[in-house]
């Protein structure tokens, strides 16, 4: 006899953010979705992020803009993006036929242009969020980065907050020395999501010359060498916080994207590895579905968190 | 999948690789790219670029049929991802994303094609050969190719036949003068331009690629004789289809009569660019 599977439910709800699964492009790697267009049908993505957008356009950093390090890569983009008004006016109504749902990330030079960016991009038909990047350089701290300060965190959220009626995620920069701080005065501030982790700054050098290897001289490290970084920090946010965690750093697989969910994740993004191969969203979202499938679980919700460290003492 | 149909040494630390994969050769042109995959594994972590070397079939070496069910890349030994590259055997599947990039600018009709390469920058300016030889303008004549090689030593000089075979004229040029006239490459263009008769030097067109330096310098032969010049780059990448901006060139505009600085992709707006376009410091 047949047996009746019962249809797995992937579904999840992010801070309003409703996703039909929780695997999203992160941004910066995924462009504005149209160059990824001919290589994966991306209206199967849970949602996309859009690449950074600022309140003018940005030129970014002079080239050499990135470069490979063992299991990662370093990159130094300086958020060239094409400003709000053209994200609005060229990218999105392109972007909306595909069906996925869109978040925009934003971030500013200084508090206020957060909040106009923000406030840009209400009313726009077919955004369904907000994610803040808040790893940015504050011009009027002497461009030191507005997520190493739980104060300047709650203000760049709390005008982010004011400024929007949609669903605001911040992502959290991991170059801070406790993350939770970081974590609750988003939380506090109205934050409806976080996702984490951003890159963490590193360098590299050519010893042939004695020079940096990227124009700007340091840069932002992602892929499977910071996993662990980024697991650790989701676990740690997760235990902390009552809002979602969406987690990411050094997702390329379905096993890599669990492990994520287990410690806490209720969604996850795909980064560096859209480079690589970028059918590998697509791959994890039927990944999870085989695993919770194979684990009889119905609904993905009863992952999230579950892990066990009963046999192990915590100091 | 793409498939390997050989994948030979060709000189020391270059190699030569030729892949059956109908569907990005019949798109192919002249001055595009793939993206190559060396390893299933992580490591070497991204893609790597690699300039369309020749269009062609599985057994035919140098004609160009109507739609090529082969590309060649050429590439010499740097790193990890072409040291696993350079062990690869016939038969092997490869994974590979492309055309990608704009190709050579060809719309009209060209009279005399000099093409300039450094080294590896031989790679992409055979297929560009090939394509100008299988070109029929508007006029009867064919585009009469000469071709500037220069390299540091002898095993740097790659492709002398290949360019051979398809008509052209080709000049070399070593540093350490084992092979061909000793010195830059471009110092060889400067005296070949002087021998040049002035009056045709207007139907000229430079095609560059190679290091930095040699294009630098090519482009400044090219202004100062008001030659139209394109260049086609190599930058590190990590995506090739135009969303991470990680592989920029800098490139000069000029917006309501005011120059601005603009980063241009090497993988969505090039890989070949107007030598003019480019600012150099």
């Amino acid at each position: 006899m047949k047996q009746l599977h019962k249809k797995v439910d992937l579904s999840v709800d992010i801070g309003g953010i409703k996703m039909r699964n929780p695997v999203m492009a992160a941004s910066g790697t995924f462009g504005y979705g149209e160059e990824y267009e001919d290589y994966t049908p991306i209206g199967r993505l849970g949602a996309l992020i859009t690449k950074g957008i600022s309140l003018k356009p940005h030129s970014g950093n002079p080239p050499p803009r990135l470069v490979e390090t063992t299991g990662g890569m370093l990159n130094a983009i300086g958020l060239q993006n094409i400003g709000v008004k053209a994200l609005i006016e060229e990218k999105i109504p392109n972007l909306k036929k595909s069906g996925v749902p869109i978040i925009v990330n934003i971030f500013g030079a200084t508090i206020r242009e957060y909040g106009e960016v923000a406030k840009r991009l209400e009313g726009v038909n077919a955004i369904n969020g907000l994610e803040v990047n808040i790893s940015c350089p504050n011009i009027k701290k002497g461009g030191i980065s507005f997520g190493t300060d739980p104060g300047q965190v709650f203000k760049v959220v709390s005008r982010v907050r004011e400024s929007s009626s949609l669903p605001v995620m911040v992502k959290l920069s991991p170059n801070v020395s406790d993350v939770t701080t970081i974590a609750r005065s988003a939380e506090e501030a109205g934050a409806d999501a976080l996702s984490l982790i951003n890159t963490l700054t590193g360098m590299a050098v050519d010893v042939s010359t004695r020079t940096p290897k990227l124009g700007n001289i340091t840069g932002g490290l992602s892929g499977p060498a910071i996993k662990p970084v980024a697991l650790r920090m989701v676990w740690e946010v997760y235990n902390e916080v009552n809002i979602p965690v969406v987690g990411l750093g050094g997702i390329f697989s379905t096993d890599d994207a669990l492990e994520f969910i287990v410690v806490g994740a209720s969604a996850i993004q795909v980064g560096t590895a859209n480079f690589v191969n970028p059918r590998t969203s697509i791959e994890v979202i039927t990944g999870i579905e085989n695993y919770l499938k194979d684990h009889k679980m119905n609904n993905i919700q009863d992952l999230v968190g579950s892990l066990d460290t009963s046999a192990f003492s915590i100091l | 999948m793409s498939s390997i149909i050989f994948n030979q040494k060709i000189s020391s630390d270059y190699y030569r690789m030729r892949i059956l994969c109908p569907k990005i050769a019949s798109r192919a042109k002249a001055g595009q790219f793939i993206m190559l995959r060396a390893s299933k594994l992580f490591d070497p972590l991204l893609r790597r670029p690699f300039g369309i070397h020749r269009l062609c079939h599985e057994k035919d070496k140098y004609t160009l049929k109507s739609s090529p069910s082969c590309i060649e890349i050429l590439y010499k030994v740097v790193g990890k991802g072409t040291l696993i590259l350079s062990a690869k055997k016939k038969d092997e599947e490869i994974d590979l994303i492309g055309p990608l990039g704009n190709g050579f600018y060809l719309r009209q009709n060209i009279e005399t094609a000099v093409l300039v390469a450094g080294g590896i920058g031989v790679a992409p300016l055979f297929s560009l050969a090939q394509t100008l030889k299988g070109i029929k303008g508007k006029s009867t004549f064919r585009t009469e190719l000469i071709v500037f090689i220069g390299g540091e030593k002898k095993e740097d000089i790659l492709c002398l036949n290949d360019f051979k075979k398809v008509g052209a004229k080709v000049i070399i040029s070593t540093e350490d003068g084992s092979s061909g006239t000793k010195g830059l490459v471009t110092d060889l263009l400067v005296n070949f331009l002087s021998d040049y008769p002035p009056l045709k030097t207007r139907n000229l067109k430079f095609f560059g690629c190679g290091p930095l330096p040699m294009l630098r310098t090519l482009s400044e032969i090219a202004l100062s004789r008001d030659v139209p010049c394109q260049i086609s780059f190599e930058s590190r990448m990590a995506c090739g289809v135009g969303a991470c901006q990680g592989c920029t060139v800098t490139t000069g505009i000029s917006k309501k009569g005011v120059g601005e600085i603009l980063y241009q992709r090497v993988c969505k707006e090039g890989p070949v660019f107007d030598s003019t376009s480019i600012l150099w410091d």
